[in-house]
């Protein structure tokens, strides 16, 4: 069942449209900062963007902090908006339910195939910002290393660790979002319909993470810790929103996850 | 039928694993702390004895006073106007680390003997410096200064026995934390009283709020995670990474400056408040424990722009004499000697007290009145 939904996914020739227009924001950044040479001030702009100019081995990570906030959520909401609403809207549903796997198995499918989904869009943009900062960007001379934030030297081995982590962490910060799609792909009949409501719970979560009125909810907003990655640029590296992001990821996945599972498992499917 | 009853099960089993959850969180969050009888003096003794402990952590600070955004002066304004992400490793009084968080970077004190090391990463990377200073004997504050130890020393330096009183205790970073009630007994103070949370065990603080006239804190700082272990010196010692150069500064801000070069010397007692022995040069540092005001003299360059964003703050009186503002408990009076330049006032004092100050410091104050009423 896995295997027809990732298939599935690799051929659609839509996958790969939406990365690469996920990739074409940090490939243009990164052309207009080699064409003008003009960074962000420091302590202003996306997180690492103003070190790039000296160190393009960081435009990865640079890249990854551009397309987390919105970019890749808003892809993976459409993708799994269209798991179960897509077949309905298509008709196909019912054929594939028809198939011996319990709906259950169906649901586990859909997800990971979004989650694979989340984990090409997220390796394509970090290598193509390798590519383009090392090639466009400052190169640091790998003997010397580069610093993390506490102005320690990270060698080439801990950099490219902590690179991979931090892919790793965006990665699964996108399981929330993929089970909030999943579950109103169960509860309306269009993929457009199911996005939007995705999409509508990151924008509230982003709005409430700005009113200090609604801080007794902040540590529960699903995007609160999406750019804690940058935490691993800490010497000693700050685990604590690292591990309360996993572990919030983690329970939106239950919880919608599991409202999917009650909802669907029983769903009168006519199409 | 037999779906609509599966459904309606399944729904129940996320509705109950859901409710085991919560439950788990508020039965953690609102675990009693274990309070003790020790008096109140005697734990403000343990507290003020607590500065060399060695400890580490994670600590927020959260002020709420909008301060003018004033050039040389900003700092401060986003210490105690905005919410400040500190990790921080303590050895004792001479060595010791701290690290503002910021989501792109991070600026950190690195403190040994003394000098103190500042790293900037987005600054220190792409202009390859970092930046080290004497420390100065009067200064502005800085991120260290709202650490809850640092500011409990501040707030209980000169504290007198009559002016502290036990409020219970609170859990504060898992750890049981006993609590002590600073009430200023001056008659110049604005703050109503600071609460100190100490850590049971090595009375070490770990939470401080400060309380002006509302039911809310104006300044808060608390550890969200605290270990009273030994940090190893190779986590506090700054090694400058490949290509960065460490800068000796000879002024680190502004009162520094002014305390060294200025030549002026300020009174011994201003607006009833004795000169401490914190005072350097030309700056003078009045009162105790909270309730300190600091008189600050400075040129036209200096006190110009920040008189203009004085002016423009909610609230402020201006005249020929002086500018003056409270922003909640903390008052800034600027005073004006007709040249532009003028004594700088402030601290969490009344502005009767510093309207005392400022005609105290300026000799002209009095013509000038006269010369407006004439005019």
């Amino acid at each position: 069942m896995i295997r027809v939904e990732l298939v599935k996914l690799l051929r659609s020739r839509r996958t790969w449209v939406t990365i690469a227009l996920i990739d074409a924001l940090p490939v243009l950044v990164a052309i207009l900062l080699a064409v003008t040479g003009v960074g962000p001030r420091p302590g202003s702009g996306p997180a690492f963007l103003s070190a790039v100019l000296t160190d393009g081995t960081l435009y990865p990570l640079a890249a990854l902090a551009m397309v987390v906030p919105l970019f890749l959520p808003v892809a993976v909401a459409v993708t799994a908006g269209e798991a179960v609403a897509g077949e309905g809207q298509a008709g196909t549903l019912r054929y594939v339910l028809i198939r011996p796997v319990g709906r259950t198995r169906l649901l586990v499918a859909k997800l990971v195939a979004v989650i694979v989904f989340a984990l090409l869009a997220v390796v394509v943009v970090a290598v193509t910002a390798y590519v383009v900062g090392v090639t466009l960007l400052g190169q640091q001379d790998v003997t010397t290393g580069t610093a993390t934030f506490s102005g320690t030297s990270l060698t080439t081995p801990e950099l490219v660790a902590r690179t991979l982590m931090s892919l790793g962490y965006a990665m699964l910060c996108m399981l929330g979002v993929a089970a909030i799609a999943l579950f109103c792909s169960t509860l309306v009949d269009t993929p457009l319909a199911a996005a939007l409501g995705a999409i509508a719970v990151l924008i509230a979560s982003t709005l409430l993470l700005t009113l200090d009125a609604a801080s007794a909810l902040h540590p529960w907003l699903i995007t609160r810790y999406w750019l804690a990655f940058t935490d691993l640029f800490r010497d000693p590296i700050f685990w604590r929103d690292i591990l309360r992001g996993v572990g919030l990821q983690l329970l939106y996945v239950a919880v919608f996850l599991g409202a999917a599972w009650a909802n669907f498992t029983t769903k009168d499917v006519t199409r | 039928m037999s779906g609509a009853t599966g459904a309606g099960r399944r729904w129940l089993v996320l509705a109950v694993g859901l409710a085991l959850f919560v439950a788990a969180v508020v039965a953690v969050r609102s675990w009693p702390a274990a309070d003790s009888d020790v008096d109140a003096v005697a734990l403000a003794e343990r507290v003020q004895a607590s500065t060399d402990e060695p400890w580490s952590g994670y600590a927020v600070s959260r002020g709420s006073l909008a301060l003018p955004d004033a050039d040389r002066f900003s700092s401060v304004g986003d210490l105690l106007g905005e919410e400040t992400r500190l990790r921080a490793w303590w050895r004792g009084p001479d060595v010791w680390r701290v690290d503002e968080l910021r989501t792109a970077g991070e600026v950190g004190l690195r403190h040994e003997g003394v000098r103190t090391t500042e790293w900037s990463y987005e600054t220190g990377i792409a202009e390859g410096t970092a930046e080290r200073s004497r420390d100065p004997d009067v200064r502005l504050p800085r991120t260290v200064d709202l650490l809850p130890p640092e500011l409990a020393r501040h707030v209980m330096a000169g504290v007198r026995d009559d002016e502290v009183s036990r409020i219970g205790a609170r859990r504060v970073a898992g750890r049981d934390a006993l609590g002590l009630r600073v009430t200023p007994s001056l008659e110049q103070a604005t703050v109503r009283h600071v609460d100190v949370w100490a850590d049971a065990e090595t009375a070490v603080p770990l939470a401080v709020e400060v309380y002006g006239d509302g039911d809310d804190p104006v300044l808060s700082t608390a550890f969200a995670e605290f270990d009273d272990a030994t940090p190893a010196a190779s986590t506090v010692a700054f090694d400058p990474p490949d290509g960065v150069v460490v800068e000796d500064e000879e002024v680190l801000d502004i009162v520094d400056a002014v305390s060294r070069y200025a030549e002026v010397a300020p009174p011994g007692r201003l607006a009833g408040l004795p000169r401490t022995a914190d005072s350097s040069g030309a700056v003078g540092i009045y009162g105790r424990g909270v309730t300190r005001m600091m008189a600050l003299p400075l040129d036209d360059r200096g006190a110009g722009p920040l008189r203009e964003q004085l002016a423009l703050t909610p609230g402020a009186s201006v005249t020929p004499e002086r500018t003056v503002v409270a922003l909640g408990p903390l008052g800034v009076l600027l005073t004006d000697d007709g040249s532009g330049g003028g004594w700088l006032v402030t601290g969490p004092v009344t502005t009767d007290t510093l309207e005392r100050a400022g005609r105290a410091l300026t000799p002209t104050w009095a013509f000038m009145t006269t010369a407006l009423e004439a005019s």
